[in-house]
């Protein structure tokens, strides 16, 4: 082990974060986003950087507890949730009566940041939409997380936001999946295909969070808070490659084309002994060191794949795939990628490009050591809801680690602690407030 | 207690006006003052930086002279446009281009005495190579403790699967169970036909990036960042996990039914594809009624079947509208050609056009966070390698035309390659 990586493994593993300060100590951050993963996804991700993060469910819970993919529930909470409920205060409140808009109002001037996926009309029906709320709190940051976005022509679609329609629209799905072939009926899977996990509602979050983050900059250099409208719609897209600019200057379109890539090749998915593993060797150097570890030198003078232009002709990556395949079917992923580093670990720049990893089922993942010594999985113990395998947060830091710190909690486990001890409620109102089922 | 003006005040009156693509320049930035050095190829370290950039960051995009990150060279079916890769560009936003050789002593001082002026570093080079060659977050601090140091990798920077292992985009998708959870049970594994392990992973890079310029803030110091795209993806999988732990199971490939809301999914109708989304009881129900199941013995979800048969013989835009009308989602399945000439997209500055001094005109995805006081914007398309050497080397460093012309000589730094990806357009005044 050099030096660097002994100091670096040092510095940053995970469990060595508690005891070190945290990124965003002193940040409280409200999230009112009933049903809605995206918006768990923007408060866990400051949450994970240690904001204090308050939680307003409606009492009896969150709807989105009760989603619940082949009905698993764990102590009447789905996966879903459970899997993004971190390190945030619990608390319930009847945001539907006067008494409780009142309460969710001094939540929100306690606080630095609003997140919410409630419709602007409804936030003002409850006396607490933006304009009304930077009146008396110029500082504060708020989050607005839909389908469409606050302005613009179709920002008044009535639509319930969700991961499916962010992804559709987002041009994702559009280039993933099977083509249809030519002069057949199409099969179900030759379809625009989506990405098996919440990927367009975590990305909308994420780009959530990161737009407060640079707001947050802002307030601190001005004094000055300001409103962040997020469109699911926009987030994935943002990762569509160059779908614009390929449009504007070559007239272009993106279609979907499988595993197979218009602007790269070898970059797909290969057939071998135990599965699936992914091979890349896309430029001049790495295809003639891949020709070479496949024992075919000569390819690289047929004109078919001579040039990376030629390369990414669509009826020369299928030819080259065949071709790839036929070494790759008797061999493991793992021995793929034996051959690849025995033969890159010679090589150094665009000639060791050869790049390759075994498409894992999610328990090949588990498995793996690198994972398990990196501390990318937990495992949360609670008295309500037991033992839950979990993904950590995935940055490591020196100096202000982002981290773990508890689990999912019943809804208004957190009552008493904030409502008492935040907004200074007596004990009197306290008990009023909870007799009236509005907290 | 006070409460919003009723009617068409409020707030979408307001974030009309807020959010204006046309007032954009004239706003103030939101990161504006930060300084972000970038020593990345490809996809993830140059995405990471991007996205400060366009934020308001001076980012320097430090590049091999010559030829430059390798990304210019992946040319969707080879076409290059003014001499220059249509997927670079939408990498390199608002970034000066400096080319500059790491490896010779003269290129490692010119880069700490860069980095003694910035606030941010951005890699994405094997683990530990940015160390060897001196200019680690070990080396960097010495001369700078305020640097934030994001060191972008497949495997982590530590572990054993760290050392000399290189990554891209796919890797993550396919070893963190990503591709796994993607596509058909009945068919392959689907990798993402686009970049998705790369951007995930820089948009995280970025996230932290910004959480500890504000932990510096209070501590006056900098601190080193390990982020592993594969990690990052992993982190995405949402209740793969869990339910791995609970079942000792896989998660299964589910085709485009979202099993958590079933039967929302992508469908396919007479022109095209749309998603039809039910979310609560209440669009359940709305929806069944549509389909004209409500009354029967059917369960309150549909079956993804009878979703199927009713958008097969219907248009896209006939599901959309049946949906408003009837209580339930849907939204069109839309591709980059959609989004080129969509009016929401273009009024909300999505898809912008930037005018560009070397190109001209170049449309491009804007900002996704639009913020009402500093919004994003971007400002210039990328450019040449070593387009910006004088500035940033003369301006910015205070090199003489004399010192900047030995170094040139002795290939310390450089500008472009004559080769297509690298050099400027035919027939502008640089090349």
């Amino acid at each position: 082990m050099s030096d660097f990586t002994e100091w670096v493994r040092g510095a940053t593993d995970p469990s060595m974060a508690a005891g070190k300060p945290e990124a965003l100590t002193g940040l409280r951050v409200l999230e009112f986003c009933p049903g809605h993963f995206g918006g768990m996804v923007a408060a866990s991700t400051l949450a994970e950087f240690g904001a204090d993060v308050i939680k307003v469910e409606p009492p009896g819970g969150d709807p989105l507890r009760l989603v619940a993919p082949e009905d698993l529930l764990v102590a009447g909470t789905g996966l879903p949730f459970l899997s993004e409920a971190r390190n945030r205060r619990f608390v319930t409140l009847a945001t539907g009566d006067p008494a409780g808009r009142a309460v969710f109002r001094r939540l929100a001037l306690a606080s630095d940041v609003i997140i919410t996926t409630e419709p602007p009309e409804r936030m003002e029906a409850m006396g607490c939409g933006y304009l009304s709320l930077r009146e008396e709190h110029p500082g504060i940051v708020y989050l607005y997380l839909s389908t469409y976005g606050s302005f613009g022509p179709d920002a008044g679609r009535r639509v319930l936001d969700s991961d499916i329609l962010c992804q559709a629209l987002s041009g994702g799905p559009y280039i993933v999946g099977e083509p249809e072939r030519e002069g057949a009926a199409p099969l179900p899977h030759e379809s625009p295909t989506r990405l098996g996990n919440w990927h367009g509602w975590f990305v909308q979050g994420l780009w959530g969070a990161y737009g407060v983050l640079a707001a947050l900059h802002f307030r601190a250099e001005t004094g000055k808070g300001q409103a962040v409208d997020m469109a699911g719609a926009e987030a994935l897209m943002m990762f569509a490659d160059y779908n614009i600019t390929w449009m504007h200057t070559g007239g272009k379109a993106r279609e979907r084309v499988g595993n197979f890539d218009p602007a790269v090749f070898p970059y797909t998915y290969i057939r071998c002994r135990d599965g699936y593993t992914f091979m890349a060797a896309y430029n001049d150097e790495a295809f003639d060191s891949l020709m070479h570890i496949i024992g075919r030198p000569e390819l690289t003078r047929d004109p078919r794949f001579a040039t990376p232009k030629s390369r990414v002709a669509l009826e020369n990556e299928r030819a080259l795939l065949a071709l790839l395949e036929e070494w790759s079917g008797n061999l493991t992923a793992d021995e793929i990628l034996a051959a690849v580093e025995g033969y890159t670990s010679k090589k150094s720049g665009p000639g060791a490009a050869v790049v390759t990893g075994r498409v894992n089922r999610p328990l090949e993942t588990l498995a793996e050591e690198n994972w398990r010594e990196r501390g990318c999985f937990l495992r949360a113990e609670d008295p309500d809801y037991g033992e839950l395998l979990l993904a950590a947060p995935p940055w490591k830091m020196s100096g202000t680690p982002a981290r773990w710190k508890w689990g999912c909690r019943t809804p208004g486990s957190d009552n008493r602690d904030v409502y008492l001890g935040i907004l200074g409620m007596t004990e009197d109102e306290y008990r009023r407030l909870a007799e009236a089922g509005t907290i | 207690m006070p409460s919003d003006p009723p009617g068409p005040g409020g707030f979408l009156a307001f974030a009309s006006m807020a959010f204006d693509p046309a007032a954009i320049p004239g706003k103030p930035e939101a990161l504006a003052g930060i300084r972000v050095l970038e020593v990345a190829t490809r996809i993830f370290g140059p995405a990471t930086a991007d996205y400060l950039g366009v934020f308001g960051a001076e980012v320097i995009k430090v590049e091999l002279p010559y030829r430059g990150d390798l990304m210019r060279y992946v040319a969707p079916e080879g076409f290059f446009w003014k001499e220059v890769s249509p997927a670079f560009l939408a990498l390199n936003r608002n970034k000066l281009h400096v080319g500059l050789d790491l490896h010779p002593p003269e290129g490692v001082e010119l880069f700490l005495r860069l980095a003694e002026m910035s606030d941010v570093v951005v890699e994405n080079l094997r683990a530990g190579t940015m160390d060897e060659w001196g200019v680690g977050y070990l080396q960097l601090r010495e001369r700078n403790p305020r640097i934030v140091y994001a060191a972008n990798s497949g495997f982590g920077q530590w572990g054993p699967s760290a050392a000399g292992r290189a990554s891209y985009d796919a890797t993550a998708q396919a070893v963190s169970g990503f591709s796994a959870i993607t596509g058909f049970p009945d068919q392959p594994p689907m990798k993402a036909g686009f970049w998705v392990g790369d951007y995930t992973a820089a948009l995280m890079s970025a996230t932290a990036i910004l959480a500890a310029l504000a932990a510096r803030r209070r501590t006056g110091e900098g601190q080193m960042i390990d982020l592993s795209q594969a990690e990052a993806m992993i982190r995405t999988l949402d209740w793969t996990w869990p339910y791995a732990g609970l079942t000792g199971k896989d998660r299964a490939r589910n085709g485009n039914v979202d099993p958590s809301f079933p039967p929302s999914g992508i469908y396919r109708c007479r022109d095209g594809f749309v998603a039809v989304s039910v979310r609560d009881g209440d669009e359940s129900i709305s929806l069944a009624r549509t389909l004209g199941t409500a009354d029967s013995k059917e369960s309150p979800i549909a079956a993804p079947a009878r979703v199927a048969a009713f958008c097969a013989s219907r248009t896209v835009d006939e599901v959309v509208r049946r949906a408003e009308d009837g209580g339930f989602s849907a939204a069109p399945v839309r591709g980059g050609k959609h989004h080129y000439r969509d009016p929401h997209l273009r009024a909300r500055g999505t898809v912008c056009p930037v005018d560009d001094p070397l190109y001209g005109r170049v449309d491009e995805y804007g900002p996704a966070p639009k913020l009402s006081e500093s919004p994003g914007r971007v400002k210039w398309s990328a450019k040449p390698v070593g387009w910006h050497n004088e500035r940033v080397f003369g301006e910015l460093l205070g090199l003489t035309a004399g010192e900047m012309a030995a170094l040139e000589r002795k290939k310390v730094i450089g500008k472009w390659a004559d080769v297509p990806g690298a050099r400027p357009p035919k027939g502008s005044a640089a090349a």
